[in-house]
């Protein structure tokens, strides 16, 4: 009994001597980490969870460690809404989702609402995989950043990389699924026609993750008789339309967003060879430290999102490395301002903020599917091997119009 | 014309697929009366039983012993499970199944990893059937079919054509009589829910190796499935097969269709009109062409409640 007591009253004064230190950082990753779209939640997870280590490793923040908390939205806009509310409550001040544009919308949209009613409790928003134009257009606010490439960064990396390697020809097949990831891909692919010198031959939207047989897709792009297929498919969509294509023994190039999800290049097997892909990171593109670092801290080279993912939180490290809260009460907005005027360097090039709409200016990674890599994707013998580096000023698109910010009183 | 053909073959394939999946859910509805929510999961564990099982002993093995290990499951849900719940009704097996469900995805998460395994058909049987049209056709779409068909003649004759068929019927119309006639009732219910799981588990072992094997394959599949048994008529094992080919046919045609509710008064000259207003008026068939066998139901429900081959009840 008495060592209880003992415990107790020892506990009751750790307790209260970290109350007398500062103020920790709360991250929360508000994902889905159940529900179908666990494979890719999960590695956003792990990306931030790195990155939050290493901030950790480095002293932390404020004095302290930095805390970070997993909430599962479970692949849906109302749970990340309710998961965000729980993560107010629990003091969180930046928030991070990346699996979804419509839970980014969400997320925005509450973040917004919440900072104009919370005045001094901010909380900022790093979305590092919400690609839907409207959230750095209609949707664009102050405290949202996005840190990964959008349709038409992607669109025109590739264009450009394919033009250059020959393999773009001169009718192109953009087929997409209909929602605003899809359809900005479907608007970005006619938008470069006249840059890329080619034709879109025929454009096709269809339901997100909800087609099982795709033989009569393959059916219309055949009679089309494209040379390349532009697809922002991701999961399903984009192996089952991959492996019809493929049974069907027709000839095209795919060009992709998803391709390095994982799974795909195991299951696709030999029909994944030469498809193209662009995104934020290939381990290839580099010069192997950051996988090799990341690897010695996770048990695994980074794969999929995990890589740009951990930029981000590479980002945030230097922005909190320039403000400094004398372990007093942290100031969100100042932290976002910090994050604003930061340049990160990554293996790949610069990444940095453009303050008009938070959109950051990123390199962009053109691959293709080759056989023996340096780095095998799915324990197979195929994987990417690095076609080109687009530099984040010649990757990035004008500010849209529709982007109205409200920036903090300063 | 090139249209129509390879629509059509697309159409039959994709449909004796889902007759494949949903025979098992009609078969456990029509004898039992319970609604197996977690039908479309013993598809996805008979995808994944079949990956492990061949992973080591070769894709045949695979596909012989997941419905045997799945039907046994699905045995021990009848016997264990589902008697605790049959007292309330059939919402509760609805809920106890639904529970199932999603206990088994979790579970396949945990064993086999949130990303779709490597199964692959044995390479042997990656060729193409023939060529129609300078595109190939996978000889493994006609296998698909082929089990589908032999699946279906199987279930047919034994229901109608053997003792053992008669004895199940009559377990299903008049339990009370023919257990009198000392029959073993509770033993027939669970042979038909075990042979109805056996099914589904035979299905995606099959199907599991041309479509990806992940942990979201039942959820995908499991609707349309429902959606098939309703528009066939519950219970009714043609129906199903009719249902399955209509919801093929329908999907595999409407991709190809750019039609949109502008392009069919453009027949009356109001095709600017309508275009003008955007939205709805300019939605294209091909977009919505999942949509379709769920407006096929809302059709199907309003004109004939029972299901296209169902016996009013």
């Amino acid at each position: 009994m008495r060592r209880i007591a003992i415990i107790a009253a020892m506990s009751a004064a750790a307790l209260n001597t970290t109350a007398l230190h500062a103020e920790p950082l709360k991250v929360g990753i508000i994902e889905s980490l159940s529900g179908a779209q666990t494979s890719t939640g999960r590695l956003y997870a792990n990306a931030v969870k790195y990155g939050v280590e290493r901030i950790n490793e480095a002293g932390g923040f404020n004095g302290e460690p930095v805390s970070v908390t997993e909430y599962d939205n479970a692949g849906g806009a109302p749970d990340a809404a309710d998961k965000f509310r729980k993560a107010v409550g629990d003091g969180v001040d930046i928030i991070f989702q990346g699996a979804s544009s419509a839970i980014a919308g969400q997320l925005t949209e509450d973040v917004r609402k919440h900072n104009i009613r919370n005045p001094g409790k901010e909380v900022i928003f790093i979305n590092l995989g919400g690609d839907a134009m409207e959230l750095t257009g209609q949707k664009c606010q102050f405290y949202h950043f996005r840190y990964t490439a959008t349709a038409p960064m992607r669109v025109n990396a590739m264009v450009s990389a394919m033009k250059e390697a020959g393999e773009l020809g001169t009718k192109v097949y953009s087929i997409n699924q209909n929602y605003s990831w899809g359809q900005d891909m479907q608007a970005a692919v006619a938008a470069a026609a006249e840059a890329g010198g080619y034709k879109v031959v025929d454009e096709v939207l269809h339901d997100v993750n909800k087609i099982q047989d795709f033989a009569p897709f393959v059916a219309r792009i055949k009679s089309a008789a494209p040379d390349t297929v532009f697809t922002g498919n991701w999961s399903n969509d984009l192996l089952l339309l991959m492996k019809a294509v493929g049974d069907a023994g027709l000839d095209v190039t795919f060009a992709t967003a998803f391709l390095d999800q994982p799974g795909n290049i195991a299951n696709a097997g030999k029909t994944a060879l030469g498809h193209y892909i662009a995104n934020n990171y290939d381990n290839a593109a580099t010069d192997g430290k950051f996988a090799e670092t990341y690897k010695k801290a996770t048990g695994h080279y980074p794969i999929f999102v995990e890589g740009h993912s951990a930029f981000a939180l590479g980002a945030l490290q230097q922005a909190l490395g320039k403000v400094n809260f004398g372990g007093g009460d942290i100031n969100v907005t100042k932290i976002a301002l910090a994050l604003e005027n930061t340049t990160y360097e990554t293996p790949l090039g610069p990444i940095s903020v453009r303050k008009e709409d938070h959109q950051t200016i990123r390199p962009v990674v053109v691959s293709k599917v080759v056989k023996n890599p340096k780095y095998p994707a799915d324990e197979t013998d195929m994987g990417f091997e690095t076609v080109k580096i687009i530099a984040g000023d010649k990757a990035i698109y004008p500010v849209q119009d529709s982007c109205r910010m409200e920036r903090p009183k300063e | 014309m090139e249209f129509a053909i390879i629509s059509t073959l697309n159409g039959v394939t994709y449909g004796l697929l889902l007759f494949m999946v949903s025979a098992g859910l009609t078969l456990i509805f029509g004898m039992m009366g319970v609604l197996n929510f977690a039908h479309a999961s013993f598809y996805m564990l008979g995808a994944y039983i079949a990956y492990a099982v061949s992973s080591v002993f070769g894709f045949w093995v695979g596909i012989a012993v997941a419905p045997v290990v799945v039907g046994l499951i699905g045995m021990a849900v009848e016997r264990f499970l589902l008697p605790r719940v049959h007292a309330h009704g059939h919402a509760h097996e609805l809920l106890l199944t639904f529970g199932l469900a999603l206990i088994i995805e979790e579970l396949i998460k945990l064993f086999f990893g949130d990303f779709p395994v490597n199964y692959q058909m044995p390479g042997g049987m990656r060729f193409s059937a023939f060529s129609i049209f300078g595109a190939d056709y996978p000889f493994y779409r006609i296998f698909i079919g082929g089990m589908a068909v032999v699946m279906f003649t199987a279930l047919w004759v034994l229901l109608t054509r053997t003792r053992t068929g008669i004895v199940v019927r009559a377990a299903e119309r008049l339990p009370a009589m023919a257990e009198a006639l000392g029959h073993n009732i509770p033993m027939v219910f669970m042979f038909v829910f075990g042979t109805g799981a056996a099914l589904a588990g035979l299905a995606g072992a099959v199907a599991g190796a041309f479509y990806p094997t992940n942990p979201n394959m039942g959820i995908e599949l499991g609707v349309i499935v429902f959606v098939v048994v309703v528009v066939g008529g519950l219970g009714s094992l043609k129906g199903s097969l009719v249902a399955s080919l209509l919801i093929g046919l329908f999907s595999s045609f409407a991709v190809g269709l750019d039609w949109s509710l502008a392009s069919l008064l453009g027949v009356i000259g109001l095709g600017d009109w309508a275009r003008s207003f955007g939205g709805l008026m300019t939605l294209k068939l091909s977009s919505i062409s999942a949509t379709i066998p769920f407006a096929l139901m809302l059709i199907v429900l309003l004109v004939r409640p029972a299901g296209l081959m169902g016996e009013r009840n």
